[in-house]
């Protein structure tokens, strides 16, 4: 299915997304803030089908991690995670190209469908 | 005490009005200083005019019985034969002398009466001149004042009048600036604690979230390996999933109530497709129907319009809708979902077989806090904002949300969200139809 690269500062949310994505068969690579995902982007390692970025993270959030990566060049499909729409103020920024939100608490079956659309 | 009550608004006048300020005679003082003058003056030229026309008429009277006597004297004299040539140019002189006292004392009174007539004149120019400065100074600050109040009746908080004129009206506005100013004080203060209300609201609502999320999560998690668990864990399970769905529900409701109060509340519109809306919908409440063994029908008229809505709020209405209908309706109940295009709009109408609702609190159905009656609160989880908050968004779609129902019978609940215009070149006719 497809690689996932996953980010969020907590290590539940981290647990459960890990275990519901990799039931459904994904493979997942985690990060535990923006710019550990940023490192792993530009490492030159195996690039993954798809973000999964929590919004706000200590040291760097997803949105600028995101940034980041746009600016580098990078377009991978990039999902954001946010507590409520006010985190995802992003939404209008084209250069981000993010597509899609997914807020909290999750819904997983809508989850999967965006994954699935993506990849 | 007089001195009191006239320094602090005359301070206070000072501090509003910003310039000079200069304590005018009150409307008492000068009314009574204007009478007084106008009367004295009248009161005196009248008692001159009358003295004088007394001691004239006294004159001429005395000058009169004078002559007579005179002539008298002639006559008799005239009588005896004494100097009779003599005596008749005396009785003819003092009937010309008389004449002349008559024409004298005609002017005199003629000029009494001019006099009189001068004074009254006078003395009612000069009050109504003090009058007409008296309404002119209290005129220009009354209007200032009555525009001022208008446009704070309107909202606009900081109307002042510039103080001044009349130490009343002096007084009146700066009465008023007071008042305006402590309004816009209150008002200050009221929209800084609703700021932090809402803040407060937002926050409170982002920490809960993600405690929130992995507790649902994991319950979910547990609730995927079902065959595993025995009866008695699986219910729990459920249980802790309920909850934390209503924990969530009020969380949002909570957060749309604060977005809606501080003016925050908008939609993203694009044009949409109702049909998968209304499927996703009854499909987040197809468990729950199933559970409580009810009935859940959608029918969706064939080749529906797009509607211009945002999609995640009209699936938040949908929800909360069928929600309603679920836990209002008795276990075997029947709820039906129906989408269908209604002249320039398309009309989602959530229906149900359930116990309905009396029409005095159908009247209040959207208002906020407003829920059944209180034996079916204790069993129903709502927060008593759904509804209003459907409201809320229906109204920013541009769309409308009715109520009907009978009781014993069941419920509906209307929602209509207008056509997407259609793009340019496609459909003129239905176009020009949808500007219209």
């Amino acid at each position: 299915m497809a690689r996932i690269l996953l980010a969020d500062d907590s290590e539940t949310i981290l647990l459960l997304l890990r275990t519901r994505l990799e039931m459904e068969g994904h493979e997942v690579t985690t990060a535990s803030d923006g710019q550990e995902v940023v490192d792993l982007m530009t490492s030159g390692g195996e690039a993954p089908d798809v973000l999964l970025l929590d919004a706000m993270m200590p040291r760097k959030s997803g949105i600028d991690a995101l940034r980041e990566l746009r600016a580098a060049g990078i377009e991978t499909p990039a999902l954001i995670v946010s507590a409520h729409k006010e985190g995802a103020d992003a939404e209008g920024d084209a250069d981000l190209a993010i597509d899609g939100f997914v807020t909290k608490p999750i819904d997983f079956d809508r989850l999967f469908a965006r994954i699935g659309e993506l990849t | 005490m007089e001195d009191r009550d006239s320094l602090a608004p005359r301070s206070s006048a000072q501090a509003y009005s910003g310039g000079r300020f200069r304590l005018s005679p009150s409307l008492a003082n000068r009314l009574t200083i204007g009478f007084a003058i106008a009367f004295a003056l009248l009161t005196g030229l009248a008692m001159i005019g009358v003295a004088r026309f007394l001691q004239q008429r006294q004159d001429f009277e005395d000058a009169t019985a004078r002559s007579y006597r005179i002539e008298i004297q002639a006559r008799e004299r005239l009588a005896r034969g004494q100097q009779p040539a003599a005596a008749r140019r005396q009785v003819v002189a003092e009937q010309r002398h008389r004449q002349a006292l008559r024409e004298e004392i005609d002017d005199q009174t003629r000029d009494t009466a001019l006099l009189v007539g001068a004074g009254l004149i006078a003395g009612l120019t000069g009050a109504a001149l003090l009058f007409s400065g008296l309404i002119s100074s209290m005129r220009r600050p009354l209007e200032d004042l009555v525009e001022a109040s208008e446009r704070l009746a309107g909202g606009d908080l900081q109307a002042r009048v510039k103080v001044g004129g009349l130490s009343e009206t002096a007084q009146l506005g700066s009465a008023f600036n007071e008042m305006a100013e402590e309004l816009q004080r209150r008002a200050g203060e009221r929209d800084q604690l609703e700021r932090m209300k809402d803040e407060f609201v937002l926050t409170a609502s982002h920490e809960l979230r993600s405690p929130l999320t992995s507790v649902q999560g994991f319950a979910e998690l547990l609730m995927l390996e079902r065959e595993k668990l025995t009866p008695k864990q699986a219910e729990t399970v459920e249980i802790i999933l309920d909850n934390t769905r209503h924990v969530v529900r009020l969380l949002n409701d909570l957060l749309d109530l604060a977005r809606s109060d501080a003016g925050r509340l908008t939609i993203a519109p694009s044009p949409t497709e109702v049909a998968p809306l209304v499927e996703e919908a009854t499909r987040t409440l197809r468990a729950q129907a199933e559970r409580r063994g009810q009935e859940l029908r959608e029918e969706i008229e064939a080749g529906l319009p797009l509607v211009n809505a945002d999609r995640d709020r009209v699936r938040q209405i949908l929800v909360n809708l069928l929600t309603n209908a679920n836990e209002y309706c008795p276990e075997g109940a029947a709820i039906e979902v129906k989408a269908q295009q209604v002249g320039a709009e398309v009309e989602i109408a959530v229906s149900d077989n359930g116990p309905g609702i009396p029409s005095d609190q159908l009247e209040h159905i959207f208002e906020r806090f407003t829920r059944g009656d209180a034996g079916m609160t204790q069993r129903v989880g709502g927060t008593g904002l759904g509804l209003a908050i459907s409201k809320s968004l229906v109204e920013l779609h541009g769309g409308t949300i009715a109520a009907e129902s009978t009781v014993g019978a069941g419920s509906t609940f209307r929602v209509r969200l207008p056509v997407a215009a259609i793009a340019d070149g496609v459909e003129p006719e239905a176009a020009e139809t949808e500007v219209g």
